[in-house]
């Protein structure tokens, strides 16, 4: 098991120095910042001091080495368009995307899941067709239409909704929060719901689709026969059986929710990540998209690991050996 | 007398379905007193699980017990009554053991976790109250060292234990009545005999009634005082065990007895039991030109195995082997699969590979079949190569082929028939595109099939019909030598009957030489001329199969043979009687 942690952290190590090499030479090929940065007019001088302050006549591979070497001792560098530190920048907006994302993929997870396994236990009952029309349109309706038509009904039409924003915030461990407020619940239930439906509608479909497969096995069958009411049967032997994939899925929609909020953080704007990274790439901010990409490789590592030693601990199969 | 425990009457559990109606059990009527034991027997689709899971009340949609049928434990209906009552019975009053022990348990609860659950269904029991439950059911079916055990997993147990699980949580609430289907079928011959015994021994204990729902006339008649035999929904005969079996009065009782290879003279056609009374397959055809350099070669033995052994290493990423060299983690055990084994054939020779689960003999037959290369050892078909040496060793003849146990797992399943028999004979220039056709069809009727089920898939044929479709595809290649890895373990007795008959006709008329692995120790002595037992990947005792059968000399051999439960045979005087 040890070896096993061990043998992942020295993968992940791999894949940041990989990733951090190709975000930067990646981002290195896109337009000239400098364009951007100071007025057209500047004088010679102006621009060769400002090139010369970023580095950016230095060869690529030096430019590298440098960024790397700032890395390492946690200096993502200075935004060009901000001008303030790029891990002061991202930190303050992390929490905002942090808390809008877990609480859609939890809603998906807390609604779905039962959902699904209802439906897949009791597939021919009407409800479980409603179920499953409605998953299919969750499918196929895009997030921004479906913002859009939350905030016609509950912003503009009825009114009793907030149409964007964080709301008022309260302080936790020195980071604002929205969940802790009335006012900050309310502006976050719109954007979590939009943010959720996809998520919702793959829950219930991987969720039924496990529990008809696991609903006929021997296993069911020999705990029916041992006089187990069906709820035990759901809850304990069920629920975990399928639990496999369900996680699987929930963290890497959690990664990938947390890492391209984007289009509902603008449609209800909220000043989360999705936001930042939107604009510093069209002002070609070059550290911040280099230590966004950065953060969001980290954040699939971290979240594969914890997948995988969550398969173990739902998995005693697994515990024995390598994995 | 007293009324029985369990009264069945008149039972129908039909299958509404969109394609019509399905009567999987059809007017199926027995009564069963307190203690006794009654043996359900039937090829597969007869309708002897149906009638286990009606009376334990298990049918799923679109399963209906009909009305006018009644089930009566200690006079109580139990048709009709709600799914709670029912479930407030279940697992109390009746419990049931599957087949599979590998699937009943929930692999990812603890032994401890499920007897709690299936304890906590009837009754408030406190945690320390379970455990000390758990551990004496464990104690009671033979489990040893059950404190520590409680806390395992199932993919912790041998199947053979799992079985024993299994069956500590039917016993758990002291039912009445234990319905058990098809519980050792699973198991190796040993560990089945060993099931077969404690159950006798439990059943008497309790005084638990049991059914035992088997396929396998053998192992009923040792454990039934009563059997039922069913056949379509029905029982066709009922009665004391010996009777049924030493004189049977039902015309498909016999056929069933008849395909029975332990009672057949060895190498003698079966009775073909109960199949569409088709006549046997016609003679194949000839080989197209493919003998002129089959003449035998004098001073070479015809087919050897030489010293060949098998090694399975799970590789190692780079790490482990850095830790192992460092001394931090011990190296990966080697699997020794087969040791140092060496056999010699001669031409239409049929050998039989016998051990249980485990023993090697499959991964033996594939090296002999130059599916797997061998770690070290050679094989050799009159004195060639059967597999190229070199780093990435070949099979480099078509003259071997291999018949597997499972027809529906071997065949291409989006493939035709006709198309996964052509293939090869293609491929390997035995037959052109233009006569492929034809070829196909030959060979199809030379299996006893009719040549117009080239175009099916193989979901279309029946489990007898598909592995004859294997073995046409097997024999298609011109092969001299074929190695069938247990071709019959899945299939009812009248078409493992059927199969065995071709495989016996086939090898006569093509002179084909056979290994032929099996657990089925009365299957290998109806077929097979000589026997090589495996233990642990070696070779414990080969021989002649009439004197290994008669006087094994190996403990090994003499506890295998003696765990295969026997059907009682007539005694003279009742032969006399007849």
């Amino acid at each position: 098991m040890v070896s096993f942690i061990f043998q992942r952290f020295f993968q992940a190590g791999l894949v940041v120095i990989a990733m951090s090499a190709l975000v930067f030479c990646g981002v290195y090929a896109v337009g000239n910042p400098i364009d951007v940065m100071i007025s057209p007019d500047a004088t010679q001088e102006i621009r060769a001091q400002v090139i010369a302050r970023y580095g950016l006549d230095l060869p690529l591979w030096e430019q590298y080495l440098q960024f790397a070497n700032r890395l390492i001792h946690g200096d993502f560098g200075m935004s060009f368009v901000y001008g303030m530190p790029v891990g002061t920048l991202i930190l303050s907006r992390l929490p905002a995307t942090l808390e809008l994302t877990l609480f859609a993929v939890i809603l998906a997870s807390a609604v779905g899941i039962p959902l699904g396994v209802y439906a897949g236990y009791r597939p021919q009952s009407l409800a479980s067709r409603v179920i499953m029309t409605a998953s299919i349109l969750g499918f196929s309706v895009p997030t921004f239409w479906f913002g859009l038509m939350l905030i016609m009904l509950f912003a503009v039409q009825c009114g009793c909704m907030p149409a964007g924003g964080r709301g008022h915030t309260a302080t936790l461990f020195g980071i604002e929060w929205s969940f802790l407020t009335g006012d900050g619940l309310k502006h976050l239930l719109l954007p979590g719901i939009n943010l959720a439906l996809f998520k919702l509608s793959m829950m219930i479909r991987l969720a039924r689709a496990g529990t008809r497969e696991v609903m006929v096995s021997d296993t069911v069958k020999f705990a029916r026969a041992a006089g187990i009411s069906e709820g035990t049967i759901l809850r304990r032997h069920v629920l975990k059986l399928i639990s496999i994939p369900l996680v699987t899925v929930f963290g890497l929609e959690f990664g990938s929710t947390l890492a391209f909020a984007v289009v509902t953080e603008t449609i209800f704007s909220w000043p989360g990540l999705g936001k930042l990274i939107i604009d510093s790439i069209t002002s070609l901010d070059r550290p911040v998209m280099v230590a966004y990409l950065m953060l969001v490789a980290l954040l699939f590592i971290v979240i594969n690991l914890v997948v995988d030693l969550v398969y173990v601990l739902l998995d005693p199969r697994l515990r024995k050996g390598r994995a | 007398m007293t009324a029985p425990l369990l009264q069945v009457t008149d039972l129908k559990t039909h299958f509404h379905t969109a394609r019509g109606v399905m009567k999987a059990v059809d007017g199926v009527s027995f009564s069963l007193a307190a203690g006794e034991v009654l043996g359900l027997v039937g090829e597969s689709g007869s309708g002897k699980s149906i009638t286990g899971f009606s009376i334990i009340g298990l049918i799923d949609h679109p399963g209906r017990i009909e009305s006018g049928s009644s089930i009566k434990l200690e006079g109580r209906e139990l048709v009709g009554l709600r799914a709670n009552e029912l479930r407030a019975i279940r697992g109390k009053a009746i419990s049931m053991v599957f087949q599979d022990p590998m699937m009943t348990l929930n692999p990812v609860l603890s032994i401890f976790t499920q007897i709690k659950l299936a304890l906590e269904a009837h009754g408030k029991v406190s945690s320390a109250e379970a455990r000390q439950r758990a551990i004496a059911a464990l104690k009671q079916v033979r489990i040893p060292d059950a404190e520590t055990k409680v806390d395992f997993y199932p993919h912790q147990f041998s199947g053979g234990m799992r079985q024993r699980v299994a069956i500590a949580i039917a016993l758990l609430h002291k039912p009445k009545l234990i319905i058990a289907d098809e519980p050792t079928t699973a198991l190796d011959v040993s560990i089945q005999a060993e099931i077969l015994a404690e159950m006798k021994e439990l059943v008497a204990e309790t005084g638990t009634a049991l059914i035992w729902i088997s396929h396998d006339l053998a192992t009923v008649a040792s454990i039934a005082d009563h059997v039922a035999v069913m056949k379509t929904g029905r029982i066709v005969e009922a009665g004391q065990t010996l009777d049924v079996l030493l004189k049977p009065q039902h015309p498909y009782t016999r056929a069933l007895l008849d395909s029975l290879p332990s009672r057949a003279e060895p190498g003698t056609m079966l009775a073909r039991g109960s199949s569409d009374g088709a006549a046997d397959p016609v003679p194949p055809p000839r080989r197209a030109g493919a003998d002129q350099n089959r003449m035998p070669k004098h001073g070479v033995p015809y087919f050897v195995v030489d010293g060949v052994s098998k090694h399975f290493s799970k590789s190692t990423g780079l790490l482990h082997g850095l830790a192992e060299k460092a001394g931090l983690t011990s190296p990966v055990p080697v699997v020794q699969a087969v040791d140092n084994i060496s056999l010699t054939l001669a031409r239409g020779d049929a050998l039989g590979l016998v051990g249980e689960s485990g023993s090697g003999k499959s991964t033996l037959g594939r090296i002999a079949a130059g599916i797997y290369p061998p770690t070290s050892g050679i094989v050799r078909l009159e004195g060639e190569r059967v597999i190229s040496s070199g780093r990435s060793p070949k099979k480099i003849t078509t003259r071997i082929q291999t018949i597997f146990q499972d027809p529906f797992a071997s065949l291409d399943p989006r493939m035709r028939v006709g198309d996964s028999i052509s293939e090869g004979p293609l491929a390997h220039g035995l037959v052109g595109r233009a006569q492929a056709g034809e070829y196909v069809r030959q060979w199809l009727a030379a299996v006893g099939l009719d040549p117009a089920f080239a175009g099916r898939y193989p979901h279309q044929f029946s489990g007898g019909q598909r592995q004859r479709v294997a073995i046409a595809r097997a024999l298609a290649m011109q092969p001299d030598v074929v190695v069938c890895d247990e071709p019959v373990a899945s299939l009812d007795v009248s078409i493992q009957a059927q199969i065995i008959n071709l495989l016996i006709r086939l090898r006569k008329e093509l002179e084909l030489t056979l290994i032929f692995i099996s657990h089925d120790l009365s299957v290998v002595r109806h077929l097979c001329d000589r026997v090589a037992i495996m233990y642990r990947g070696r070779i414990v005792e080969a021989g002649q199969t009439a004197e290994i059968y008669e006087n094994p000399r190996d403990d090994y051999t003499r506890r295998l043979l003696a765990a295969v439960p026997v059907l009682p045979q007539a005694m003279p005087a009742d032969a006399a009687v007849l």
